[in-house]
Order: C-alpha cells, then sequence, then structure tokens
C-alpha cells in the first residue's frame, strides 16, 4: 500500500514536472501568434483632395467609423455634402495622427472649406486606414493585443465581479467554488454554474482540449496551481484578456477584448462606456450563445444582468447601472472589415512581401503592413469589370469571358487597385498576374518610341508605308503581315499609323530601325522576361501579364521615367517600429521628347483613333491617352491608357485562350472607360519638354501651315525636325516661291 | 562637395517660399463624375448576400462598336499639352516645410516619407521632386538624388526659375559622383536660359 502510494507520488511528481514544462514553456515563449494586418492607404483630407461625397461616406464605414453626432472619436455627421468627423488617431510608422474633429464640405468631386475644429491644427489630415485583410495563423485565430494598463479599469473588475470574485486571493483554483457549483449542479441536476477561477479558464484554453473529462479537470486545476506559483496575478489578467474567444467571424475566431470591442462597436477597448464592457463580459460564458447580431434579445439580457452584478459589487452608480441598462446594444452593423475583400491585390501583395519576409513570421508576429490599395479606386474598378462584361458580346461563349484591370497611380506607380476576374471576390487564378497573354499592338507605341529617338530619321508626320510585303526567312518560312481591316492605304503620316493602329506600318518601322532596338526600349521600360527576336514580335506576340503591361506603360505616361510598381509603403512590426519601407523611385530610360511625341498620338488614338469610343463613357473634358491591342480572333483584348492621375489595364478573353468576337475597342475598351468615368481625376495633359515645340502642319504633306486652314494640326516636334517648307491652306507648296525670292535678295 | 550642393539646395529652399503661385495654364483640368449611377452597388463583400441586379440594360451609348464614324471630335479636343507643371498646393507645402524640419534635424527617413506624401498629392509639381533629391543627396543617395532631379526638369517647363535651379542641383550631384563632363552639360544648360 505504501508502496503503491510511492509509485503513485513518484509518477504524480513526474506529471507535475512534465505539465510544469508545459506550462512555463508556452507562458514564456511566443505567448500569441498574433496575424499581420494589412491595410489600405489613408485617405488624406485637405482642400482640393480628390473624393466624391459617397466615396468619402463609403471609406469612412471602411474605416469603421459610424454615422453619428460626429463628436464621438470614430464617428461622422454628414449633412447635404457637408461632413463632421471625429477621428480616432493612428499611429503610423513616420509618425502619430493625433486624435481631431474636422469639418469639410464636398463640392465638384473635391473637398473644400477643411478645417479642424478640435485638435492639433494641421492643412491635411489623414484618416485611419481601413483594413482589408489579414495573414493568419494556421488556427485563424486573430486578436488585437492589450496591455492591462491600457485598458478601462472597469473591465477587469467587472470580469472579476462576473466570473471570479476571489481572483487577487486564489492560488490558481477556488475549492469553495468548486464546491458550491457542485452543489448548485447537484440539485439542479444539470451542470447550472461553473465553479472556474481565470487562471483554470485561461489554462482550459491555452493548454488544453475542449474535452469535457475528469483527468482533463484534474491536469487543469494542477496546471492553474502551476501558473499561479510562476507568474504574477496581473501577468495572468492580461493574458486572459488577450487569450478569451469571443466570437467567430468566418474561418477567422476573435479572441481578445481588443478585437472584440472592433469587432462588435468598430472602437477602441480605451473608448468603451457601461454598457458595451457589460455586454462583452457577459459573452465569455458564451461567445455564440449571446451573438449580439444574431441573440440581441439574449445578449441584452445577459448585459443587463452583469451590469446589475457591477452595481451590487460597487463598481458602478446605481443611476449609471440604470441608464446603462436603459441603452440599446450600440452594436455596429457588420464587423468593421470583412476578411479577403480584395483577393487579387492580397495576392500581389503577399508575392511583394515574400522577396523579403517569412511566412512564419507574416503569420504571427503581428506586423502592420500599410499598402497602396485606394478602395474608392478598387470599388470603381470591380464595378467597371463586373458591371461592363455581362454586356459584352464576345461570341456564344460570352459566359466564358474573363476580365482583369490593373490600376496605378500615374506618377508613383503605386498600384491603386488590382482585379483579378469577373468575380473580384473569387480568390483563385490571379490573372493579372499570372495571365501572360500576347500583348499584340500594345507593342506599338514601343516600335515608334524606338524610331522617334531618332529625330533625323523619324518625325510623326513622317510618311510610313501602308502595303503589304512577305518576308522569307533563311529556313524558307515566309511571313507576311496584315492589317486589322486587311486594307492598305499606302503612305500615311506615323502619328496617324499609331492612333489607327495600323499593322503594315509598324512592321515596317520596326524592321527599319531594328528588332533589338525594339527589344532594348522594351526592356528598358521594365520587361524582366525574354523577349522573342522574331519579327512577328512587333505585331505583338511576346506574353505578359496585365501587371506587367502596367509597368511598362508607366514609363510612356510619365515622359519616359520607370517608375517600378509598388503595392507597400511600409512594414511595421507589432509596436509601430519601422522594418521595411519601399520608396518612390524613378529612373529616366527614354528621352522625354520623344516620349512626349508618343503620347501626342496615344492621345490622338483617344480623339479620332481606336480608342475614340470611350468618350461614349468618358466625359468629353477629360483628355486621355491610350492603346488598343488585339491578338488573332480575339483571344486577347487589351486596353492600356492613362489619365493625368490614373494608368489602367484592361484585358479581356478566355483562360482556355479560345477566339472570341471582340477586340481591344470592343472588349477591354469599355471596361477601361467605365472604370475611369467613374473616378473623378485630372485630364492628360503632358508638360512640354525642354527641345520640343509645337507647330501648325499639314500632316500628309509634312509641311508647315496656317493655324485655320482645314487640315492644319498642331503637332510637336524635337527642335531642328520639323518640316522646313510650308504649304498654304489650298495646298500649294510656298517652299519654291520663298525659295526664289530667296535667291534673289542674297 | 556636399557643402556646395547644400548651397545650391538653399536655393531650392528660396524658390519653394514663393512657390504655391506657379500653377500653369491649360493644365490637365480636373473633371469631377458629377452623380454616380443611381444604382451603384453596393461594396462587394465576402458573404453571400449577392443583390443579384437587374437584367442587364441596353444603353445605345454603351455599344461599343455603335457607329463610332458619328462623332468626329471638334477641333478642341486636339491633345492636349501645357508649358508647365502644377505648383505646390497649401496641403503639399506644409508637408514640405515638415520635411525641411525633419531634414534639418538629419532624419533623412522622415522627411522622405513626408516628401512622398507630398509627391502623392502633388505628382506634377517639379518642385516636390527637387526637395527629393534634396534629401536622397542628404542621405549620401547621389543615384536616386540626380533621377529625382532629372524628374523635376521633366515638369518644370517653360519656367525658367525652375529649370535653373534643376540644372544647377544636377551639375552638383553629377560633379560629386565624378561625372564632370555630365556637370558641364547641366552647368552649361542653366547658363544658356
Amino acid at each position: 500500500m505504501f508502496r503503491l502510494c510511492a509509485i503513485g507520488l513518484v509518477l504524480l511528481a513526474g506529471w507535475m514536472v512534465y505539465l510544469d514544462a508545459v506550462v512555463t514553456s508556452r507562458f514564456e515563449g511566443r505567448r500569441f501568434e498574433v496575424p499581420s494586418r494589412v491595410y489600405a492607404r489613408p485617405l488624406e483630407l485637405f482642400d482640393g483632395a480628390s473624393v466624391s461625397a459617397s466615396a468619402l461616406e463609403r471609406e469612412l464605414s471602411l474605416s469603421g467609423f459610424r454615422k453619428g453626432d460626429g463628436k464621438k472619436s470614430g464617428s461622422y455627421q454628414r449633412s447635404g455634402n457637408r461632413f463632421v468627423i471625429s477621428t480616432r488617431g493612428f499611429s503610423f510608422p513616420d509618425g502619430d495622427e493625433p486624435r481631431r474633429r474636422i469639418s469639410l464640405s464636398i463640392s465638384g468631386d473635391r473637398v473644400q472649406g477643411f478645417s479642424v475644429i478640435e485638435g492639433d491644427n494641421a492643412p491635411i489630415v489623414r484618416l485611419e486606414p481601413a483594413q482589408i485583410g489579414g495573414i493568419y495563423p494556421a488556427h485563424k485565430e486573430d486578436r488585437v493585443l492589450v496591455q492591462l494598463d491600457e485598458v478601462p479599469a472597469l473591465l477587469p473588475t467587472t470580469l472579476m465581479a462576473v466570473e471570479d470574485r476571489n481572483f487577487y486571493d486564489h492560488f490558481g483554483i477556488a475549492p469553495l467554488s468548486i464546491g458550491r457549483a457542485m452543489l448548485a449542479n447537484i440539485q439542479a441536476g444539470r451542470i447550472v454554474q461553473g465553479g472556474s477561477t481565470l487562471t483554470q479558464q485561461l489554462v482550459k484554453n491555452f493548454f488544453l482540449t475542449r474535452e469535457q473529462t475528469l483527468v482533463r479537470k484534474a491536469n487543469e486545476a494542477l496546471m492553474s496551481v502551476l501558473l499561479e506559483l510562476h507568474y504574477e496575478k496581473d501577468d495572468i489578467l492580461e493574458t486572459y484578456l488577450n487569450e478569451v474567444y469571443l466570437g467567430q467571424a468566418g474561418t477567422r475566431s476573435i479572441h481578445g477584448f481588443g478585437l472584440a470591442s472592433q469587432f462588435y462597436f468598430g472602437e477602441s477597448l480605451k473608448d468603451l462606456d457601461v454598457h458595451q464592457i457589460a455586454l462583452l463580459v457577459g459573452m465569455v460564458k458564451g461567445p455564440s450563445y449571446y451573438n449580439p447580431r444574431r441573440h440581441p434579445e439574449r445578449a441584452t439580457e445577459r448585459r443587463n444582468l452583469v451590469i446589475s452584478e457591477m452595481e451590487q459589487a460597487g463598481l458602478i452608480e446605481p443611476g449609471r447601472a440604470a441608464r446603462a441598462r436603459g441603452l440599446p446594444l450600440g452594436v455596429s452593423e457588420r464587423p468593421s472589415y470583412s476578411e479577403n475583400r480584395y483577393p487579387a491585390y492580397i495576392d500581389l501583395v503577399r508575392r511583394h512581401l515574400a522577396r523579403d519576409y517569412k511566412e512564419e513570421d507574416l503569420r504571427s508576429e503581428g506586423l502592420r503592413i500599410f499598402t497602396t490599395l485606394n478602395p474608392a479606386i478598387q470599388y470603381a474598378a470591380e464595378y467597371a469589370v463586373t458591371d461592363t462584361l455581362p454586356r459584352l458580346g464576345g461570341g456564344q461563349n460570352a459566359e466564358a469571358l474573363e476580365a482583369t484591370l490593373v490600376v496605378t497611380a500615374k506618377d508613383s506607380g503605386e498600384v491603386l487597385a488590382l482585379v483579378g476576374g469577373r468575380d473580384p471576390q473569387f480568390a483563385g487564378f490571379n490573372r493579372a498576374l499570372d495571365a501572360n497573354r500576347p500583348i499584340g499592338s500594345l507593342i506599338k507605341p514601343f516600335i515608334y518610341l524606338s524610331a522617334l529617338q531618332e529625330p533625323e530619321r523619324y518625325t510623326l508626320t513622317t510618311p510610313v508605308l501602308d502595303k503589304s510585303f512577305t518576308l522569307e526567312f533563311d529556313d524558307g518560312k515566309r511571313w507576311q503581315p496584315k492589317n486589322y481591316d486587311g486594307e492598305e492605304r499606302g503612305e500615311v503620316p506615323l502619328h496617324k499609323a499609331l492612333s489607327h493602329s495600323y499593322n503594315l506600318p509598324a512592321v515596317r518601322v520596326g524592321l527599319d530601325i531594328g528588332v533589338d532596338r525594339v527589344r532594348e526600349t522594351l526592356t528598358a521600360f521594365g520587361v524582366d522576361t525574354p523577349i522573342s527576336r522574331y519579327p512577328s514580335m512587333l505585331l505583338g506576340s511576346v506574353s505578359m501579364s496585365p501587371v506587367t503591361v502596367a509597368q511598362i506603360y508607366q514609363g510612356l505616361a510619365t515622359s519616359g521615367f520607370n517608375t517600378p510598381l509598388r503595392t507597400i509603403r511600409e512594414v511595421t512590426d507589432a509596436g509601430g517600429e519601422a522594418l521595411s519601407r519601399y520608396s518612390l523611385e524613378v529612373e529616366q530610360v527614354a528621352d522625354p521628347s520623344a516620349v512626349h511625341l508618343v503620347q501626342y498620338a496615344m492621345q490622338e488614338t483617344m480623339q479620332e483613333g481606336t480608342g475614340r469610343s470611350a468618350y461614349y463613357t468618358v466625359p468629353q473634358e477629360l483628355t486621355l491617352a491610350g492603346k488598343t491591342g488585339t491578338t488573332d480572333d480575339g483571344r486577347d483584348s487589351w486596353f492600356a491608357g492613362f489619365s493625368g492621375d490614373l494608368l489602367a489595364v484592361a484585358w479581356v478573353g478566355r483562360d482556355d485562350n479560345g477566339p472570341t468576337s471582340l477586340t481591344g475597342a470592343s472588349g477591354a475598351l469599355p471596361v477601361w472607360s467605365r472604370f475611369m468615368a467613374q473616378v473623378p481625376q485630372h485630364g492628360f495633359s503632358p508638360v512640354v519638354p525642354d527641345g520640343v515645340n509645337y507647330h501648325w502642319v499639314n500632316s500628309e504633306q509634312q509641311a508647315l501651315t496656317d493655324e485655320y486652314c482645314d487640315n492644319a494640326r498642331l503637332l510637336p516636334y524635337i527642335a531642328g525636325s520639323e518640316p522646313t517648307q510650308t504649304i498654304s491652306c489650298s495646298g500649294n507648296l510656298e517652299r519654291r516661291i520663298r525659295g526664289w525670292f530667296e535667291g534673289l535678295f542674297q | 562637395m556636399i557643402d556646395r550642393i547644400s548651397l545650391r539646395t538653399a536655393l531650392i529652399a528660396t524658390l519653394l517660399s514663393v512657390a504655391g503661385c506657379a500653377s500653369g495654364p491649360g493644365g490637365g483640368i480636373y473633371v469631377p463624375i458629377g452623380s454616380e449611377p443611381a444604382k451603384a452597388p453596393e461594396p462587394p463583400r465576402t458573404s453571400t448576400d449577392s443583390e443579384e441586379s437587374e437584367a442587364p440594360v441596353w444603353r445605345k451609348s454603351e455599344q461599343p462598336e455603335a457607329a463610332p464614324e458619328t462623332r468626329e471630335p471638334s477641333r478642341s479636343s486636339s491633345p492636349s499639352y501645357r508649358e508647365t507643371g502644377d505648383g505646390l498646393s497649401p496641403a503639399a507645402l506644409s508637408l514640405v516645410r515638415e520635411a525641411d524640419q525633419l531634414l534639418a534635424q538629419g532624419n533623412v527617413s522622415g522627411a522622405i516619407a513626408r516628401l512622398e506624401r507630398a509627391q502623392r498629392i502633388a505628382p506634377r509639381s517639379a518642385e516636390v521632386y527637387f526637395k527629393l533629391s534634396e534629401a536622397y543627396v542628404a542621405g549620401d543617395q547621389l543615384g536616386s538624388a540626380e533621377q529625382f532631379t532629372l524628374k523635376g526638369l521633366s515638369l518644370a517647363g517653360s519656367d525658367t526659375r525652375l529649370q535653373r535651379a534643376g540644372w544647377l542641383l544636377l551639375a552638383d550631384i553629377r560633379r560629386a559622383r565624378g561625372n564632370v563632363a555630365g556637370a558641364d552639360q547641366a552647368e552649361a544648360r542653366a547658363a544658356a536660359l
């Protein structure tokens, strides 16, 4: 008997040592795996900021603001186009944005009369950014860590009053409470009361499974005692506040009061009122049963019970308790952000992060990732795709049509929006990144740019031959390029050949300057994959993803400055310490003068050429530049173009690479224009580079002419390359006459 | 050499103090969208409350290839261009001033962060890029500084003050990088203004 006891004791001691190791290692080590948070770009508010009233309201709601009196932080008031917004303040990587109350109105889709009513005065204020995603640990637990000294004092005291009155006095377990609970359970014939201390509850959540067995109960008790032996009460309490399970959002579980406060109220824990604290504490007992969104009556009843407990424990005055009981639950309509709303965009963010961060760190270290996503632009982009795609014909298989849209900020290279397919919520094949398709005529601006960099050989009015020809290769194969419409027009000025996207002149010019020159230009503009040397590349047999197309068009949009695309501005650790900054970079890769000429022809494309149907959707005042692209049998329909502020690339086609009846103008362009028409923005109007002069010319005759002639066109020339002869409105060349006079008077 | 650069960047600082009014004519005009479509859909969400919108309505204006020849653009809609970039708005200017203070305290990365904010709200202002160049000079990243100067110059247009400031800055940076020929060339450009 004694031996048996001794063996038992040894085993127990061994077991205790094991449990002790479990408890300390888990508690000491990384206590929580905190997911990384991904934020949209913050909205900057100042006089002149571009935003519509409805976009501002959407943005506020996305950032968790609630419509109200505009006085409580995190609320806003709108009357007509006037807004009063009380910001919560936010800690950005480059400094804190304090709480402020601001007032502004929206007129003509711009902020006017911006002023700070309360708080530090400033001419420009950033709203807290919307959270657009998270990178979660495998177990999908989500939490916002809080420290005991930053939670409202009423929270821990209420928690103790309800769950564990003697928390600061017991040693981990409370035999008296257990006894009391047992008695109550026996009397009721079922489990009506739990006698677990907060420590036991923590141990249960933290180390053990949810099954109800005696062995588990015993382990729980032993581990609770061990935990109390090793750690301070405050440590245990703080861990409890962060660990406790308080709800579910899809596959993501809501842990801790910090996140629960945001999840249910859209407010920071430190801002909660008595009735809100009572609700959260009440929910500990059964987060699903007392879910205030699903079972508001049960939740209200439970909350009011907690308020009464608070009153009885002397935590609040009776009057305050009565007022709190009378208040509505005050739960926000829906969680302030839903998971994975922008799967294609987050996918791109993750790929960029993967260059510098390990997956496990992203999943557990609570990093804060500040992206460039602009929710208003993303909204317009998704709308453009989902609204336009069903209207496109595309042949018999219209349902099989897919589309992508990439939008970047023209001068910063920031990726503002990304739509990866006809269902923007589908987190599957990301066409914007992974669909490598022949770019068709999107290559033409690069051919002509390469040519125009030699102003002594090429200008916008250089006649180029629109006439078929046959190339015979060494192996005997023949290649005979054709125009899309099958017609031939003889000599056409270069600018018209580009704006109307004629194939034959493009190939002729490309062969004249050399395929290698065009390849060099493409590489300089950001193509980082091998490019074919076959002349068919001059008609866009080169394959690229929509994001790569956006990258190379960036240089065309910015007068020859390659600006690497970015999705991330900064990454900080959980404490706000900066880990990486991804700065704006620019690199001049082409002569701005030559790019200016190409920009002219790309504007002409929109006004007279293959892109003109954009103006059925887009206001006439919005000057744009762009280029259509179509591949054989309408397998790929492309449009790439830009305004003064934005660059967008649209692609429409089928995943199985099947034929469609679409062209760039009838497939991708409607998507692109629908997008552009929804965003208030500046028109495209490039600054004339040094060394470029505009002249009125008759472009068919390559001669200077009078401004008021019918066929006069104001065209840019690189200095020294402008036409030397002059032509009258009626078409008489004047050079000979003037030459004769000049000769006379010399 | 760096001293000389800071000397000339002071030139830009004085330039900025009078900036803010230098918005060029004929710039890209701002086009509001007026009103949004009356039936704009809710922002898409992951929850499955898919509100199927009514059957697609074909409006004539949306048929892409419908008689494209019928509306020839008038002369007024010829390709747009302008002689100068944008000036700095008061908001952008306030960020540039903050960047100046940070730079004076030796906080280069803080200054760059401010200037990038300014660049986002004033992306067509030569001054912002010259200031970025100045910050990169202070951070001893002369390669980046040179590129930002070139970018600023591409927006200076016919503004000779900005042109001169840019070319002189470029000359100093190139000289500091050992590119004497490039520096001389830039100085000659400034002198020719």
